[in-house]
């Protein structure tokens, strides 16, 4: 061999994957054999390195992840005024279409819903001579429904903190006619949920609905952002 | 899981960019909301840590910025970036096995390191990324990046001889 191996030959030496060839020479030349006494050194010291525990960052992750989509808009730079008859239009739209993504049982009465966080899956009402539609879902999808609608609800109760502190600063009637439709979309995704109990079909219409529900919230925090000073 | 299998090297990378644990946590946790919002980005699946590890440095930068900004921290230096640095003198392994503060003195010694310059070390020795997902992690040209790994280390060896006193 002529002249010095390349590092990286090296650093497959020091591996215990180097060539012969690499290996006699570094016996042979001192500066060689320095470095790979090196690289190994490095590999053994960072080779002890602690292995940090993350197991409780996942839940944040999780939470979120399902916050993330609505996270630019609470940072979005203010638009224009023109735009704001059109974003409140969206906005209404929006919560209006939660109302509208939902079928309404009418044999439940409307309850007043205080915060979609605090929305917890009850069991369905018995319908008498109407056999509720069983899951053909296993237990661990029904799970993982269970997980995304938590979600959901984590999300949820972010946003409406986020709304909770702007809402002080809009204009009272404007605050008044955000709070009713919100107020009515929560209602009626409780009582949406509370009707579909285990049936995999209908929760997964319930978190459409929430999906509705998260967009209609970010419309009205980026249109109360946008209304206040 | 990738979060299971990456998770303890992105905490690992982004404290020791960081140093300060409750922000590693944080740019960990913002790490893999973003890298799950880019997921359909990463254009090799073996190239997962790397890509994983670029996303942690562009948080990490953020953070720091924003440490900045309030003035909570200083930046690094890379005042002696050129000076020739000398090794002559390999490592006692049987000193390093003794020593009981391996950890603490390679953090210490790290800290030495300029951010880019720390940063592509960890990627290479604590990560064993090859140099090529390393220059696609740090947009660097691959010469570059062999470069600056080669005078961090010896920036790194210079600082741990003293502990890792050796003749050859």
């Amino acid at each position: 061999m002529t002249g010095h191996p390349e590092l990286d030959e090296l650093e497959l030496l020091a591996a215990g994957q180097g060539t012969d060839e690499i290996q006699k020479h570094a016996l042979e030349c001192a500066e060689c054999a320095r470095e790979v006494a090196w690289l190994k050194a490095e590999k053994t010291l960072f080779a002890r390195r602690a292995r940090p525990d993350v197991s409780a960052l996942w839940s944040g992750i999780e939470a979120r992840i399902a916050a993330k989509p609505l996270a630019p808009v609470l940072s979005l730079a203010r638009r224009p005024r023109w735009q704001r008859p059109v974003a409140a239009v969206a906005g209404f739209a929006a919560a209006a279409a939660v109302a509208l993504f939902f079928f309404h049982p009418k044999t439940i009465a409307p309850r007043p819903q205080p915060s979609i966080a605090q929305l917890q899956p009850t069991p369905a009402p018995a319908v008498q001579g109407q056999p509720k539609p069983r899951s053909h879902l296993d237990p661990k999808t029904l799970a993982a429904l269970d997980t995304a609608e938590a979600d959901y609800r984590h999300a949820a109760g972010i946003l409406e903190a986020e709304y909770e502190t702007l809402r002080p600063k809009l204009d009272p009637a404007l605050a008044k006619r955000w709070d009713e439709t919100l107020t009515r979309a929560r209602t009626q995704l409780g009582e949406s949920r509370a009707v579909a109990a285990d049936d995999a079909r209908a929760r997964m219409r319930v978190l459409d609905g929430y999906a509705e529900y998260l967009r209609s919230l970010r419309d009205v925090i980026q249109d109360s952002e946008e209304a206040t000073p | 899981m990738i979060f299971h299998r990456q998770a303890p090297g992105v905490r690992r990378f982004l404290g020791d960019l960081l140093r300060d644990d409750a922000a590693a946590d944080e740019g960990t946790q913002e790490t893999f909301v973003r890298a799950h919002q880019r997921l359909g980005t990463l254009e090799q699946p073996g190239a997962l840590t790397g890509w994983l590890l670029g996303i942690a440095r562009m948080v990490f930068f953020e953070q720091l910025r924003q440490k900045r900004r309030d003035g909570a921290q200083k930046a690094s230096h890379d005042e002696d970036d050129d000076r020739p640095i000398q090794i002559d003198r390999a490592p006692d392994p049987e000193a390093m096995l003794l020593t009981g503060e391996s950890n603490q003195m390679l953090d210490t010694a790290l800290q030495t390191l300029s951010e880019d310059r720390r940063t592509c070390l960890l990627m290479k020795l604590d990560h064993d990324l090859p140099y090529g997902d390393i220059a696609t992690a740090m947009g660097w040209p691959l010469q570059k990046v062999k470069n600056e790994i080669h005078r961090a280390r010896l920036q790194l060896r210079e600082q741990l001889l003293p502990y890792l006193e050796g003749r050859t």
